[in-house]
């Protein structure tokens, strides 16, 4: 009996407002697009109607990025670039998420670092490149610190929202069970919030990449953005689509990476939404 | 049986509403809870019920005048006044076990009896099946029952609660209801009880705090006679009894007023 209720009764248009799809048709739909995509790349470049210096064919893309691997150490850039950007957004995230909890918890403290922190995340951190340089010259010190400077003030400010957030009667109901301030702020603020944090970090790993491919193009001989600037150098512009290919797929590895965190950390949000 | 437990003297409460202006929600509310005793706060909606509890619980100051308990002035919130609020309170991250269990952990209970005092008030709220659930998995009414059972389990000295069965089906509240009454007898709790559902207010209150509106001042204060010296747990029973249904009268008069003051 049960197993027939689950069965649509009714015949599905294929848009419905807010009912959730098939876990085939959301697998389908992503293999989709990206055919469409791929395809008209292929079709597009065998029939000659973009020119092959400019935009070269996926397989000659592919083909490149095997020969960047196989013989041109290409794993040890993508690996400089993967710790650059773990180095810098754990640094950020070790400082922001205690101190956005703090500032949304404790108006005093907002009082006090949010005039600082608003600030802040109105300069473009690029535009800190050249003083960077100056300060800590080529190392790794420059490029780490323009990646913690783009993420940190944006991560404070969405913990401290995620913190605000977290609801009055929660905290008043701790108070009235007999909780003191601690067991207030780390029993029940911190797991309240827990989940909007995680999904901040994972919006602010995707920026992270973003600053890391520009500090390794304007100020780097290592890492994937360097890469690609050399390759500019030789035309070579399937090496150049390589590596925005590895960025992208990186990108969406951590990603797929967060997202299975968050349902395992979470396992009561499983019956939400 | 008489000896006062809290009292309320010339409680006045205003909200600042920004730009100078402030708005009296509660004016001049002065009333008696004795201990062990069951105290209803009753009233139109709006009608400051509760912000009053809110006072009581520690969780709002007065403007004015005074909440005393035992004699003391009330200082914040604490464990001995449990509150069970109008909105869902469930800690979402913690089974219904650990949210039973949250407050006598965190005043050190033994995790023995922790267990033991946790089983025990869920099972009484009706959800010892849903023991190791989490609160995502459960209805509303559930939720709220949820909250119910982990105020029970912290032993309050006095139990406040906002509308707790606004959100449970007819046949659950008169359960809960009857629930309430046996822990009055058994435990000696003493409570403060918002509603503004007349049959309820009459089934539960030793003493009913009638409450006008804008702003909030005490109307009048109600002994139901009827059963003065022994509370009923009988819901059937108690509809029956003489006096009843003259009560129930007076306070629709009560509310009639009200609504037509406008
Ligand atoms: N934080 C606040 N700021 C400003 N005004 C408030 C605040 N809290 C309550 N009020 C006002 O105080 C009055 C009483 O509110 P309260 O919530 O105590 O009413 P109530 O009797 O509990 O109503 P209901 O039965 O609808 O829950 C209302 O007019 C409300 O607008
Ligand atoms: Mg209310």
């Amino acid at each position: 009996m049960s197993e027939r209720n689950l069965k649509p009764t009714r015949k599905r248009r294929l848009l419905e407002v807010r009912k959730a799809v098939s876990r085939r048709q959301v697998i389908l739909s992503a293999l989709a697009i990206w055919g469409l995509f791929f395809g008209a790349w292929i079709i597009s470049s065998a029939a000659g109607l973009v020119n092959d210096l400019l935009v070269p064919a996926p397989q000659q893309v592919f083909s490149a990025l095997y020969e960047l691997i196989a013989e041109r150490g290409f794993i040890g850039d993508i690996g400089i670039s993967i710790v650059r950007v773990l180095v810098a957004f754990i640094m950020a995230a070790v400082v922001a998420v205690p101190l956005g909890v703090l500032m949304g918890t404790f108006p005093a403290i907002e009082a006090f670092f949010a005039p600082f922190v608003s600030a802040w995340r109105y300069l473009p951190a690029p535009s800190f490149i050249p003083i960077l340089l100056m300060w800590f010259g080529t190392g790794e010190a420059p490029k780490l610190a323009l990646l913690f400077i783009g993420v940190i003030f944006f991560l404070i400010t969405l913990v401290m929202d995620a913190t605000k957030n977290v609801r009055r009667e929660l905290i008043e109901t701790a108070l009235t069970l007999g909780a003191n301030r601690s067991i207030t702020v780390f029993n029940v603020v911190l797991p309240a919030v827990l989940p909007d944090i995680m999904v901040a970090m994972r919006q602010m790993l995707a920026m992270t990449w973003t600053y890391l491919v520009i500090a390794e193009i304007v100020a780097s001989t290592t890492g994937i953005g360097a890469m690609m600037m050399r390759a500019r150098r030789f035309l070579s512009t399937d090496e150049i689509l390589a590596g925005i290919l590895v960025i992208g797929a990186l990108g969406l590895l951590f990603d797929i990476l967060f997202a299975a965190l968050h349902r395992w950390m979470f396992p009561y949000l499983r019956e939400k939404r | 049986m008489s000896a006062s437990l809290l009292r309320l003297d010339g409680v006045c409460k205003d909200f600042d509403l920004g730009r100078g202006r402030s708005l009296r929600a509660v004016d001049r509310v002065s009333f008696e809870v004795e201990k062990s005793s069951i105290c209803v706060l009753l009233g139109p909606s709006g009608c400051g019920k509760s912000t009053v509890l809110r006072m009581i619980a520690g969780l709002e100051e007065p403007s004015d005048g005074q909440v005393l308990l035992q004699g003391q002035p009330v200082d914040g919130p604490g464990r001995d006044r449990g509150m069970v609020f109008q909105a869902y309170t469930s800690f979402d991250w913690m089974s219904v076990r650990k949210n039973v269990e949250f407050g006598m952990r965190i005043n050190g209970i033994s995790a023995a009896e922790r267990r033991e005092r946790a089983e025990h008030f869920i099972k009484l709220v009706g959800l010892g099946k849903f023991i190791d659930a989490y609160p995502t998995q459960l209805s509303g009414g559930m939720r709220q029952r949820v909250a119910i059972a982990r105020t029970l389990a912290n032993g309050p000295e006095l139990l406040l609660m906002d509308e707790p069965f606004g959100a449970l089906d007819a046949e659950t509240r008169w359960h809960m209801q009857e629930l309430m009454i046996e822990v009055a007898n058994e435990e000696q709790t003493s409570m403060v009880i918002v509603t503004h559902d007349i049959e309820e207010a009459i089934f539960l209150a030793d003493k009913i705090i009638f409450l006008s509106s804008h702003p909030g001042r005490l109307k009048e204060e109600i002994i139901p006679e009827f059963k003065i010296g022994h509370r009923i747990a009988d819901k059937e029973q108690i509809i029956q009894l003489p006096g009843y249904a003259e009560l129930e009268r007076k306070i629709m008069r009560l509310m009639r007023e009200e609504g037509t003051r406008e």
